[in-house]
């Protein structure tokens, strides 16, 4: 009842009749407020014709280098001019602006400092926390050439803006791989050659089936494979030796490769891996039997776990490039029964 | 009865007619957001309809894509003269981020019908959308003779002024009136 009443009330107080007489929005709400972020500005003498603006802008008209002409005492300036019918106020030009201060200004964008380094350099250099030793011999060579390296919380950190990109740190590092030079360029060479280089590997290991399924537990199986074909077909991929070295690897450092062995004669058909398999790998047939398709295998070993009569196998394969000219190098396979438990839970 | 009371009343409006012409559809909701309680469009003689029969302004949000080519040539003949057509939004100005190699928008919007005035931002704030209507509208229906009164177009410019003042400077040149 109470609520009522007081609903009444605010229909007869003043403010609410002048209100209703008169209903406007409120000057206030039309202004643009301070947060707001406008179209960029430009602060023509502060820049360097770098061109990151251009680079970092989203939309395909919205800025443009000009350069002034040539006067006789003077050469003429280059600025960005930006197009506000297609600025889309991203801010992410005064953001990447490496100037100081910055040539552009938006928002609260040019506040911002760019994380990584604007050189063209086609490496980024950067410290694995995990495997580093905090010997600091890097920050001693670095400290001598750009400077980039700092401690943080008694770690060394690479300043990406700092970085030159020299590689003298990984030179002097006592750790392989706690210094990684990444190649932040020709990403998808780089895919096709780890492509090639893995595939080649199974295909080398699938040759063996045979011989790898007779091993015995905790006994290992080593195939020696010389890389030079696999140099030979990715130098056609890319000429880049550092690279493609760096890719190989990339592949025989970190890949754990999974085999799945499968043994028709041990087979009897009873099918509790048929509705294990996750992928549908497996199926049974009247006439064939069970069949496994090994291009569907996910390889996650449910098979080999479940089987009753060790008809499936489980191998790990791993690698290792012995360290010698990219023509001439091996790499070492060794593969070795899962240590899996089998059977059913 | 009330629906001939609206129309009276109305007939002095300004009727507008938004038409998205395949834009990332933030525009749209801009101009939602004047039809809001907040911005509140229809204070200020401004009525959406929609319907482009009826409309005396057009407003344009989105780069022209392939389907919208030939049909954003039928909407603004179907409206009645003299017929005003407003921009929002980089996307009918330049195609903004969807004009890249090998797109298919066909902005400007301009190479299809003529266009009165121009909003730019992606999106333009409400009130820069709000100035520009209020910066054509009103010539378009006085020049329908559907002026009820005589101070209306007065108190429709004063309003356009008051809103300009905060974007005056960057406005005054993007409006080709």
């Amino acid at each position: 009842m109470s609520s009522v009443i007081w609903y009444l009330y605010e229909f007869a107080r003043k403010s609410w009749a002048e209100k209703f007489a008169n209903a406007r929005t409120d000057q206030e709400i039309m202004e643009t407020p301070s947060r707001f972020r406008d179209f960029p500005q430009v602060r023509k003498e502060y820049c360097i014709a770098c061109g990151a603006c251009t680079a970092a802008c989203p939309a395909p008209m919205a800025i443009k280098l000009v350069r002034t002409s040539d006067s006789a005492h003077e050469e003429g300036i280059t600025y960005p001019i930006i197009n506000t019918r297609g600025c889309i106020r991203c801010g992410f030009c005064a953001e990447v602006c490496p100037t100081d201060p910055k040539t552009l200004l938006c928002g609260e964008n040019h506040l911002i400092r760019e994380k990584f380094t604007i050189l063209p350099v086609d490496k980024m250099f950067v410290i694995d926390d995990y495997l580093c030793i905090r010997c600091k011999k890097c920050i001693k060579t670095c400290s001598e050439i750009a400077g980039a390296i700092s401690e943080v919380d008694k770690k060394p950190v690479i300043d990406q803006s700092k970085c030159i990109g020299c590689g003298e740190c990984i030179k002097n590092c006592p750790v392989k791989g706690a210094i990684k030079g990444i190649f932040i360029e020709n990403v998808e060479e780089q895919k096709a050659i780890i492509n090639m280089v893995v595939d080649a590997l199974e295909a080398r290991i699938e040759a063996d089936q045979d011989k790898i399924m007779e091993l015995e537990p905790e006994e290992i199986y080593k195939i020696d494979f010389p890389t030079q074909e696999l140099v030979d077909e990715a130098r056609k991929i890319i000429p880049n030796d550092e690279l493609i070295r760096d890719s190989i690897e990339k592949v025989t450092d970190r890949l754990k490769m999974r085999i799945v062995t499968w043994d028709d004669e041990k087979c009897t058909n009873c099918r509790l891996c048929v509705g294990e398999c996750p992928s549908g790998a497996i199926t049974y047939d009247e006439e064939k039997g069970v069949q496994r398709n090994p291009d569907k295998c996910l390889r996650c070993s449910i098979c080999y776990q479940t089987c009753p009569f060790g008809v499936a196998g489980f191998y790990v394969a791993r690698f290792l490039l012995t360290e010698t000219a990219l023509e001439d190098g091996v790499i070492k396979i060794t593969v070795k029964p899962s240590q899996l438990p089998i059977g059913v839970d | 009865m009330l629906d001939s009371l609206k129309d009276i009343i109305r007939k002095s409006s300004i009727h507008a007619c938004l038409v998205s012409t395949g834009g990332c559809n933030g525009c749209d909701i801009e101009v939602v957001a004047l039809l809001s309680p907040r911005y509140d469009l229809e204070q200020y003689g401004i009525y959406f309809h929609n319907n482009p029969r009826e409309a005396d302004v057009i407003l344009i949000a989105g780069a022209v894509t392939e389907q919208w080519r030939e049909k954003l040539q039928r909407i603004y003949a179907k409206a009645p003269e003299p017929k005003v057509v407003v921009a929002i939004g980089n996307c009918p100005l330049s195609g903004d981020v969807f004009n890249q190699e090998g797109s298919s928008v066909y902005a400007p919007v301009s190479d299809f019908i003529p266009v009165d005035a121009e909003v730019s931002g992606c999106p333009p704030r409400p009130s820069e959308i709000l100035a520009a209507i209020l910066a054509v509208g009103p010539d378009a229906i006085a020049a329908k003779g559907r002026l009820a009164k005589g101070d209306q177009k007065a108190e429709a410019s004063e309003e356009a002024e008051m809103n300009q003042k905060a974007e005056a400077s960057q406005k005054e040149g993007e409006e080709k009136v």
